[in-house]
């Protein structure tokens, strides 16, 4: 079972690249809306720590041991994020976050087409906010 | 038509536990929640409690299989989507659309049940369907019939059941003779009073308030209606709903011997207060076994 928050707090750590330095981090979630998406018709995401924003390019996701950019997404129709498998967000960040708390916001929203177009903008844009301990 | 009398049958939509699913709830908890309520007619969504949607691993229908027949479960209702922005910037083809609703006929049949609610995309703010649905019914229709489904779109506020587009779809189940396209009634069009603002909570979405139809709209439909949605919003301790003329609809869906399923469909306030939705699922058939005189 999941936390009830979209942003789960296992799963919070940074990554390394093949050099051993750290590169960025990752932060785990699980979907806010009821339903399983397709990857299109997600937007992209935003993520905030600390204040630092984060976007496009400087994230991906892994859904299902697959890394998918972001840009990518946008063209993939075929595979489902569904609502009981986690994904993971990676963001680039030179030298990752230092062991402690830290303040993350993610938001993204996501096309949902028996509602008004309009919405697709709106629906699931308010911020996901928790507080995060890296260890 | 049969002369004996016959009711209305009480079921779930999962929809209602949402919240619950997967934090507090499996499927089996849910599976065993309608059975301790007696409700037993089952609605799920395909993207949201099919795990490994659209490909669920056999281990996964093994299981399914298994879970149905413990709890006494009937599959009744198959909710889909054709996502028709499933691209940002386009409209998905016929072809893309009907390859979308094939993947889920094939499904449905293996879970077990006969009645979609077919929810296609929609153009605007009075959810009027994407412009070429009828083309896009139409070329599902052989499919339907080859995996004996019934492919439903579902009347929801704000749409009227006098109105166009129900004409429009009543007209092509006559038009082409069909067994495999009808309707879904959401109660939601009944809806007469709002819900007073204080009951709702910090995080709700409220529907903002339209048009409603009469009870007695449903009769013309009713030979087309395979199920309903159960939409109720709040049921009181003295078991009333407070915003859907409920003892109204059941007895009109008795008079005229309907007996489909009426599936709970809880849209409240604090859905997302755990706990909520399944205490408010139980007083609602407590309402509805009590209408219906079980």
């Amino acid at each position: 079972m999941f936390e009830k928050e979209c942003i789960q707090s296992r799963g919070f750590k940074n990554v390394t690249g093949a050099d051993g330095k750290i590169t960025g981090f990752q932060i785990t979630i699980r979907s806010h809306y009821y339903r399983g998406v397709w990857l299109s018709q997600l937007r992209p995401a935003t993520i905030t720590a600390d204040g630092e924003t984060f976007t496009g390019g400087q994230i991906t996701w892994t859904i299902n041991g697959v890394t998918y950019t972001q840009a990518e997404m946008a063209a993939i129709g075929d595979v489902h994020w569904g609502v009981l498998e986690p994904a993971v967000l990676t963001v680039s960040k030179e030298g990752g976050l230092s062991s402690g708390p830290h303040d993350i916001e993610l938001s993204y929203t996501y096309s949902c087409s028996y509602f008004p177009p309009f919405l697709d903008t709106v629906l699931g844009s308010k911020p996901q906010k928790r507080t995060l301990v890296l260890v | 038509m049969s002369t004996v009398a016959t009711k209305p049958k009480r079921g779930v939509s999962l929809y209602s536990y949402s919240s619950e699913f997967g934090v507090s709830m499996s499927l089996e908890d849910m599976f065993a929640e309608m059975q301790d309520i007696g409700g037993y007619g089952l609605e799920i969504l395909a993207n949201s409690h099919i795990e490994g949607y659209p490909n669920p691993s056999s281990e996964w229908l093994d299981n399914w299989d298994r879970l149905i027949k413990k709890y006494n479960i009937v599959p009744v209702e198959y909710g889909h989507w054709v996502d028709s922005r499933l691209y940002e910037g386009r409209e998905l083809s016929v072809e893309e659309s009907l390859e979308m609703l094939i993947r889920d006929f094939k499904l449905a049949n293996r879970l077990g049940f006969r009645i979609l609610r077919t929810k296609l995309g929609v153009i605007d703010e009075i959810l009027s369907p994407v412009k070429n649905w009828k083309e896009i019914i139409e070329a599902a229709l052989p499919y339907a019939e080859q995996y004996d489904v019934i492919m439903c779109p579902e009347i929801h506020a704000p749409t009227l059941l006098d109105s166009e587009i129900v004409k429009e779809y009543v007209e092509l189940i006559k038009r082409t003779g069909t067994k495999h396209f009808g309707l879904n009634v959401d109660f939601g069009v009944f809806e007469t009073q709002a819900l007073p603002a204080d009951h709702w909570g910090p995080n709700d979405f409220v529907m903002p308030p339209s048009e409603h139809s009469r009870v007695e709209d449903i009769i013309p439909v009713l030979p087309y209606v395979y199920c309903c949605h159960a939409k109720f919003v709040k049921v009181t301790d003295k078991l009333e709903e407070m915003t859907i003329p409920y003892e109204k609809i059941v007895n009109t869906l008795v008079e005229h011997n309907w007996n489909g399923y009426m599936l709970s469909e809880y849209e409240g306030p604090n859905k997302d207060v755990l706990g909520t939705a399944p205490y408010q699922v139980r007083l609602h058939h407590a309402m509805m076994k009590k209408i219906l005189g079980e």
